[in-house]
């Protein structure tokens, strides 16, 4: 018991004295756990202002009557439904313990602003619907004008009237895909706030909303049901099924919210906080290694001191037992430190995103125990493991070493390492062969890819004598006797160079990873564009998520009719299932599909394309074996089943898709119709200036949709990639800082043991400014061995999920290298390496002459 | 206006050197005498411009020590004075003809490969200039010392006990090897030792007792230095320190009025 009271006053008072040695443990650890706890709370807070806004929307309903049938496809888990009829609501009103009845008639409609530009899109859903005027079924509240009257007039959310820059009395166009004039009369509040998030509402009378969002008149999206007082929800929907014919369903409005919070929290934020966890994961890795170097040195420093208590008669798991404390102290404090941090993050962040239009709700700061213990945890068990085996060593430490002069830890690589190493790398790279060429798996390829990272990390002090040799050559002629000793210093323990370079490694080793699978992604929608887009203009609108609303299906004929214009060729969407399957389908003109796009070679033809005859890919007639002349039955939305005969099978689905039927196949089963591309060629002999002002013209009164050539149109695509990795790369950043923090925390540690040395040359005549390159250098060549290694590590990587998602999947990938960036994130490694050493520098040229010589 | 270092304040004021006025003159093996604490560190670290006097001035040929910021400082000691410390006198990361180059690798300048040579020879290190000093014994490490500060071809060299650390015969050797440098090549050499046998390999003998200077000693042999030492009585300092003053001929370097 006295033991251990011995153990941990040894630590507290060696912490005392040596607070600045903990000072990169501490900033890493606290990073660390900072993140994950930011994480976590984050995504509490988001998934508790989600649900809070469903259930405010779905607040005053307590059953929603609505068609049975259904089709999902991949991606989307509400799916697309049919509508219900609205001649149920007369039945529906006579069922006992109903108090009001309203159909929901809504859709998608992308609003305009007064700048022509589209308002929202991005993510969120762009609602239209109908104004329903019993204020409990209805969630929106008039804040300023009045309701829709007459066919044009619509409320907007304040929200959207704001982004749009649009006020009452204002004229603008809302594209249902159809570009519908509408006049705004009123604003409206969702909550007390200016909008259910960023989801932009457009309420029209019931008229409009039949004639613009539905197929047919009579229709809606569902009916929405409130009890009379004593009614519970479970059985007003009861009563309610015992009336509703077959193939319409009732459920009680909870489960109705819960079916909304699902799809965003079940997929859309599970996915935001996996990636966000997965980030704090290499964050944390990264500290690891930085927290278990800073031990190792402490200790191989403090040899004599601990030799000293060995000899005095203090036990070898005494010793252990006070570095183990000292370490318990400093992840404990450091935790407590990261958790208020990461709340402060998560505050930050809430209070950021409305500010830079992300589009989440607003809400209390959810902070759980897990949000609390987790982080917690993981920063006392990262900090102890890190401090795990120089403990150990700690305590191994003979008591004959006080005599000895200090030794500092210059072990070179083990003849083991280089074996083991080796053998690790080498089953890495069989793994990733075979999961790449031999039997494609992603499983594999990443199994391969962890073992190589493995052989990275085992390799690195063997490998740093080499690198370190190799980077450095150009020091000694650039920077004379300065890089010289610069290069000699960083080779002097190929083993803690290793260490700290490896933080940094894994560091640029995501960030390259990201970098090129990133660039390969855009190459690969380059290739797609421009292999599979034959015509001359692309006409689209950008959108993302559940946002926008498509193009018109109008726009095509309008603009085939140019005498500018060859052809025009507009892809729509469907859905139904095919074989059981919910499956994306292509509605369009087949016989002048191929004007527009290149499906590369067609086995078939699309000559005299039936309305019961459907194209299918290759890759989709694979899956279902099909051939030219079989059948394939496609059951959609509304339940009905139609038999099609596969006319031709296509070699290129990029932009096609995978079944190709006609518009008028699809008319009787249609929701909201919508184009999502249209592809225009020019008539011959008309110059491209001149047909392009002429699409431009005539595509305007469609809601200004985007008009751009094939590379413009490639180049939008790939926008959303730029944006991805903008955000990975600003929350890789973290990750590089705390490597940074732990090239920083060596190097002062290394100056501090070489304070006579230090104090030598600068006797001999080095003067301030030589000292301070010297220590800048050789940080400079420890961040570039990381980088270099990071690089190759990352490029590697990127190349096996590359490599391996074109093997396992049926899209061929395009892989890239962009030179550019990576450049970038070459010099970024290098710069911030010499940041690193700016203070470890400083410290060394701050330091007396005299005093340094003389030390002990 | 005599040098004076003072090291703290008030009641905790050391006076290291009390109004002590000394000149090493050139061409000369000069070695600075007197028991511990009599000052004799501080003096050689002020002479040579490790250290600050709080008053007086301390002169190299005509440099003024006092007037140079840590940059020109820097330069002088890199140029113009050489070192050989008690111990820790190489950079473990060098080779042994690399230590020796390193004030003329600093300066970024060319060697005098002629000086370099026989500096070389005269060291006897010939066959040991790519070995790293960690190969070397002590001796010879601090012969290796010894070339490094002729190397820049310096005014003075200043040794702070440099057989501190060695052996009698180690010692012997390195400082057979100062005496014969200074004389076959007329340089100037200032050392502090404790050693009456390393004093007896000087030209003279400068004696010091609390921050005083109380004697010196011309053509000094072993057994004179120790006499001379124990004659060291507390009470008798100051009184054979008049007409020590700096020689008036070529100062090498020097701490004076």
């Amino acid at each position: 018991m006295s033991g251990t009271r011995a153990s941990l006053r040894i630590s507290v008072s060696s912490l005392r004295a040596h607070k600045r040695r903990f000072a990169g443990t501490f900033t890493a650890v606290l990073l660390g756990v900072a993140f994950l706890t930011g994480t976590l709370v984050m995504g509490d807070t988001l998934r508790g202002s989600f649900d809070t806004m469903f259930g405010d929307a779905a607040g005053g309903t307590d059953a929603v009557v609505r068609s049975a049938d259904v089709v999902t496809v991949p991606g989307d888990s509400l799916g697309t439904r049919e509508p219900v009829d609205t001649g149920l609501i007369e039945k529906i009103e006579r069922v006992p313990g109903v108090a009001a009845v309203a159909p929901r008639i809504e859709g998608a409609g992308q609003l305009v602003g007064s700048d022509g530009e589209p308002v929202g899109g991005q993510g969120p859903p762009t609602v239209v619907g109908n104004w329903i005027d019993d204020a409990r079924l209805n969630p929106y509240r008039l804040a300023d004008g009045r309701l829709p009257e007459r066919s044009g007039e619509v409320v907007l959310n304040r929200g959207a009237a704001e982004a749009g820059k649009l006020n009452i009395g204002d004229t603008t166009v809302l594209r249902t895909p159809d570009p519908v004039r509408v006049t705004v009369v009123g604003l409206t509040t969702f909550g007390g706030e200016d909008g259910m998030a960023q989801v932009t509402y457009t309420g029209m009378t019931r008229a409009d909303a039949e004639k613009y969002l539905m197929p047919k008149p009579g229709g809606a999206a569902s009916i929405q049901v409130r009890a009379g007082p004593g009614t519970g929800q479970e059985e007003l929907a009861d009563a309610l099924r015992a009336v509703l014919p077959s193939g319409v369903e009732a459920i009680t409005g909870q489960e109705s919210a819960e079916e909304n919070q699902e799809m965003i929290s079940g997929q859309f934020l599970s996915l935001f906080t996996t990636l966000l966890l997965v980030f704090s994961g290499i964050v944390l890795l990264v500290a690891t290694f930085s927290i278990h170097n800073t031990f190792a040195i402490v200790v191989a420093q403090r040899t004599r001191e601990n030799a000293l208590l060995r000899a005095l008669g203090a036990s070898r798991r005494q010793v252990v037992g006070a570095t183990l404390a000292e370490a318990s102290v400093v992840a404990l404090v450091a935790s407590a430190a990261g958790l208020l941090g990461g709340i402060g993050i998560a505050a930050g962040m809430r209070a950021l995103f409305p500010v830079i239009g992300f589009p989440f709700p607003e809400g209390p700061l959810v902070i759980g125990a897990l949000s609390m213990l987790l982080p917690l945890a993981v920063g006392v068990a990262v900090c102890l493991g890190s401090a795990l085996l120089p403990a150990v060593r700690a305590g191994r430490t003979a008591p004959l070493a006080a005599l000895r002069e200090t030794a500092v830890d210059d072990s070179g690589a083990s003849r083991t390492r280089s074996v083991v190493g080796t053998v690790v790398g080498l089953a890495g790279i069989g793994t990733i062969l075979a999961g790449v060429f031999a039997t494609p798996s992603l499983v594999l390829a990443g199994t391969g890819a962890v073992l190589a990272l493995a052989a990275f990390v085992v390799l690195g002090p063997v490998a740093s004598s080499y690198a370190v040799r190799l980077l450095g050559a150009p020091l000694d002629r650039l920077r004379g006797v300065s890089g010289a000793l610069a290069r000699r210093n960083a080779l002097r323990s190929p083993k803690r160079t290793a260490a700290t370079a490896t933080a940094l490694m894994i560091g640029v080793a995501v960030v390259s990873l990201f970098t090129v699978f990133g660039a390969s992604l855009k190459a690969t929608m380059d290739r797609t564009v421009s292999r599979s887009f034959a015509g001359d203009l692309a006409v689209s609108v950008p959108a993302f998520g559940g946002g926008g609303s498509g193009l018109s299906p109008r726009l095509t004929p309008a603009l085939a009719e140019l005498p500018e214009v060859g052809s025009a060729v507009g892809l729509g969407r469907g859905v139904a299932e095919v074989g059981g399957d919910g499956r994306q389908l292509t509605v369009t003109d087949p016989a002048a599909l191929a004007e527009g796009f290149d499906l590369g070679s067609v086995d078939g033809s699309f000559d005299g394309f039936g309305t019961n005859d459907i194209a299918v890919s290759r890759p989709g007639a694979d899956d279902r074996n099909l051939r030219r002349g079989s059948t394939v039955q496609l059951t959609f939305a509304d339940g009905r089943k139609e038999t099609f005969t596969v006319k031709a099978v296509y070699e290129r689905s990029e932009l096609a898709g995978d079944y190709v039927i006609t518009r008028a196949a699809w008319a009787p089963h249609r929701t909201q119709d919508a184009d999502t591309l249209v592809s225009v060629t020019f008539r011959d002999g008309v110059p491209a200036a001149e047909a392009r002002a002429a699409v431009e013209k005539a595509a305007a009164p469609f809601g200004n949709p985007d008009v751009q050539t094939r590379d413009e149109y490639a180049e939008t695509s790939a926008g959303a990639i730029d944006m991805m990795l903008t955000l990975i790369y600003a929350l890789l950043a973290l990750a590089v800082v705390i490597a940074l923090l732990g090239i920083a925390n060596t190097l002062t540690l290394a100056v501090h043991e070489r304070t006579r040395e230090l104090g030598l040359l600068r006797a001999v005549g080095q003067t301030r400014a030589q000292l301070r390159a010297m220590v800048r250098w050789e940080s400079v060549l420890v961040a570039a061995f990381g980088t270099a290694g990071g690089l190759a590590l990352g490029g590697l990587l990127g190349w096996v999920i590359v490599k391996a998602a074109e093997g396992a999947g049926d899209t061929p990938f395009a892989f890239a290298v962009p030179p550019a960036q990576l450049m970038v994130v070459g010099v970024v490694g290098l710069t911030a390496g010499a940041i690193a050493g700016r203070r470890p520098a400083r410290r060394a040229a701050r330091l007396d002459v005299l005093r340094a010589v003389a030390t002990e | 206006m005599d040098a004076v270092k003072v090291y703290g304040r008030g009641d905790t004021e050391v006076r290291a050197l009390d109004g002590v006025s000394v000149g090493f003159p050139a061409g000369r093996f000069t070695a600075i005498m007197g028991p511990s604490g009599s000052g004799k560190s501080t003096l050689m670290h002020c002479a040579a411009g490790l250290d600050t006097l709080t008053s007086g001035s301390a002169l190299i040929g005509d440099t003024e020590l006092s007037t140079l910021d840590d940059r020109r400082l820097t330069l002088l000691r890199r140029e113009r004075v050489g070192f050989v410390f008690q111990a820790f006198n190489l950079i473990p990361t060098l080779t042994v003809a690399e230590n020796i180059t390193l004030p003329t690798d600093l300066a970024g300048g060319a060697r005098d490969d002629e000086w370099y040579d026989a500096l070389i020879d005269v060291v006897g290190l010939r066959d040991r200039l790519h070995h790293r000093p960690s190969e070397l014994s002590g001796g010879q490490q601090q012969r290796v010392a010894v070339a490094r500060a002729f190397a820049g071809s310096p005014d003075v060299v200043f040794a702070d006990e440099p057989t501190g650390n060695l052996d009698s015969r180690s010692g012997e050797e390195v400082l057979r090897l100062l005496g014969s440098t200074v004389r076959r090549t007329n340089r100037t050499v200032v050392m502090v030792t404790h050693d009456p046998v390393a004093a007896a390999h000087a030209d003279e003998v400068v004696f010091l007792a609390d921050g005083r200077l109380v004697d010196r000693m011309p053509d000094p042999t072993a057994e004179r230095v120790l006499d001379r030492l124990k004659d060291f009585d507390p009470r008798t300092l100051g009184a054979s320190a008049g007409g020590t003053s700096a020689s008036g001929g070529q100062a090498g370097a020097g701490v004076r009025s």
